[in-house]
C-alpha cells in the first residue's frame, strides 16, 4: 500500500476521532433516558391482555380491509426509481385474506 | 401431548391442538372439554381468554412497531394486527420479539401492498427493538484507535458490540423514522443505508455512507480492519471511511481492538 494511501486511512481515523470527541462528553446524560426507552419492550404483553377487560363477544372481524391507512403515510410522497408514487390511497382497497 | 383440566366433577382432558386451533379462530367453538367448575361448556370463559390474547398480541405490536402505527394509524394498525396474529402467532415466548414476520406479512398485505417502503420501516423498527434487547458491551475509548500505525491497523480486528447491524433500504427508511418519531423533515425519495446500534441503553440509528454497510458487516464478520476497507473500497471507489468510524464510534460499535 502506498504511503499516500496510509497517510490517508490513518487521516480518515484521526479525523473519525476528533469528530465523536465532543460526542463522548455528552454520555453523562444517558442515564436517565433508560427507562422511558422502547418503552413497554420488556413487559408488553403484561399489559390490557391480562386485566380480563374482554369480553366473550368474538372481537375478530378480520375487517381489516374495510378500514384505509389513516396513518402519516398520507403525507410522504415517496416515489421509487420508476416514478411510481408510493403515496397512500383513500380508496378502499379490495382485498382477499391469505389463508390461515 | 394432552393439557389437563381436572374439575371437581370429572377429569377431562382438550388436546392442545384443538385448544391451540380455537385461540386463533374466532369461527371455532371453545373445544370440547372445557367446562366450568358448575361442570357447564366453557364457552363464555374460553371467548374472554380468545379476545385476551388477541388483544395483548396487538398491543405487543402496536408498542413494537410505533412508527408503523402512526404511518398506517392505530385503529388500521390494530385491525391488521389481528389478521397478522392469526397467520403468524408466536414462535417464541420471548414477547419481545414478537413481529419478526412482520416485514414480509406487509408486502402481501391488501391494505399496505401499496405502500412499498413500510417494510424497510418495519424492519428498522425490528433491528432497533433487536438493539434494545442485545447483549451489554462497553465501547472503547476512541482515541485507542489512533495508536495503531498503519500496518498494524491492516491486520487488526475491531470487535463490534452485538447490537450493531446494518440495513440497506432503497428508500429513505430512517428519514421516515425520524419524520414520525423526531418531528424530522419531511422524507424525499432516496435510497438509505443504516447503521443501528445502541449507546448505553438507547438504540441509535444513524446514516451511513456508500459501502458503509460492507465495511461494517465485514467487521462483524470477523475480519481485519484492511479486508474490510478493501471490500468496501473495491466497491465504493470513494467510499467515505471517516463517515463510517464516526457512526460506529458515535453509536459505541466498537468494542475491542484486537490485535492481528
Amino acid at each position: 500500500m502506498s504511503q499516500v494511501k496510509s497517510i490517508a486511512i490513518l487521516g480518515a481515523i484521526t479525523a473519525a476521532v476528533a469528530a465523536n470527541a465532543t460526542a463522548a462528553l455528552a454520555d453523562g446524560d444517558q442515564e436517565k433516558c433508560f427507562g422511558v426507552a422502547l418503552a413497554g419492550q420488556n413487559d408488553c404483553a403484561a399489559g390490557p391482555g391480562t386485566t380480563c377487560a374482554g369480553t366473550s363477544t368474538v372481537d375478530y372481524q378480520g375487517n381489516a380491509w374495510k378500514l384505509v391507512p389513516a396513518g402519516t403515510c398520507e403525507t410522504m410522497e415517496l416515489t421509487d426509481g420508476g416514478g411510481m408514487m408510493h403515496k397512500g390511497s383513500l380508496e378502499a382497497t379490495k382485498m382477499n385474506l391469505p389463508a390461515s | 401431548m394432552t393439557l389437563d383440566l381436572t374439575t371437581s366433577a370429572q377429569d377431562m382432558t382438550v388436546s392442545q391442538s384443538r385448544f391451540r386451533n380455537a385461540l386463533l379462530d374466532p369461527e371455532t367453538p371453545a373445544p370440547d372439554g372445557l367446562v366450568t367448575p358448575e361442570g357447564t361448556h366453557a364457552e363464555k370463559r374460553f371467548g374472554v381468554y380468545r379476545n385476551n390474547v388477541s388483544h395483548s398480541l396487538a398491543s405487543a405490536l402496536v408498542d413494537g412497531f410505533p412508527v408503523l402505527t402512526k404511518l398506517l394509524g392505530e385503529a388500521f394498525f390494530r385491525q391488521m394486527a389481528l389478521v397478522y396474529l392469526r397467520i403468524h402467532p408466536p414462535a417464541s415466548q420471548l414477547i419481545m420479539h414478537y413481529g419478526a414476520a412482520m416485514p414480509t406479512f406487509l408486502v402481501g398485505f391488501p391494505g399496505t401492498v401499496h405502500l412499498k417502503y413500510l417494510p424497510d420501516v418495519a424492519r428498522l423498527e425490528l433491528a432497533l427493538r433487536r438493539a434494545y434487547h442485545a447483549g451489554d458491551a462497553e465501547a472503547i475509548a476512541p482515541a485507542d484507535l489512533t495508536q495503531l500505525d498503519q500496518a498494524t491497523l491492516m491486520d487488526t480486528r475491531l470487535v463490534l458490540a452485538p447490537a450493531v447491524e446494518t440495513l440497506t433500504s432503497e428508500f429513505p427508511a430512517l428519514s421516515i423514522w425520524e419524520f414520525n418519531m423526531q418531528d424530522g423533515p419531511t422524507p424525499t425519495m432516496q435510497a438509505e443505508t443504516i447503521l443501528i446500534s445502541r449507546r448505553g441503553y438507547d438504540p441509535v440509528a444513524q446514516r451511513l455512507p456508500l459501502g458503509g454497510a460492507v465495511f461494517v458487516n465485514a467487521l462483524k464478520k470477523g475480519h481485519a480492519f484492511g479486508t474490510a476497507l478493501g471490500l468496501a473500497t473495491s466497491q465504493v471507489a470513494d467510499f467515505d471511511l471517516t463517515a463510517t468510524l464516526s457512526a460506529l464510534i458515535a453509536g459505541h460499535g466498537i468494542i475491542k481492538i484486537e490485535k492481528g
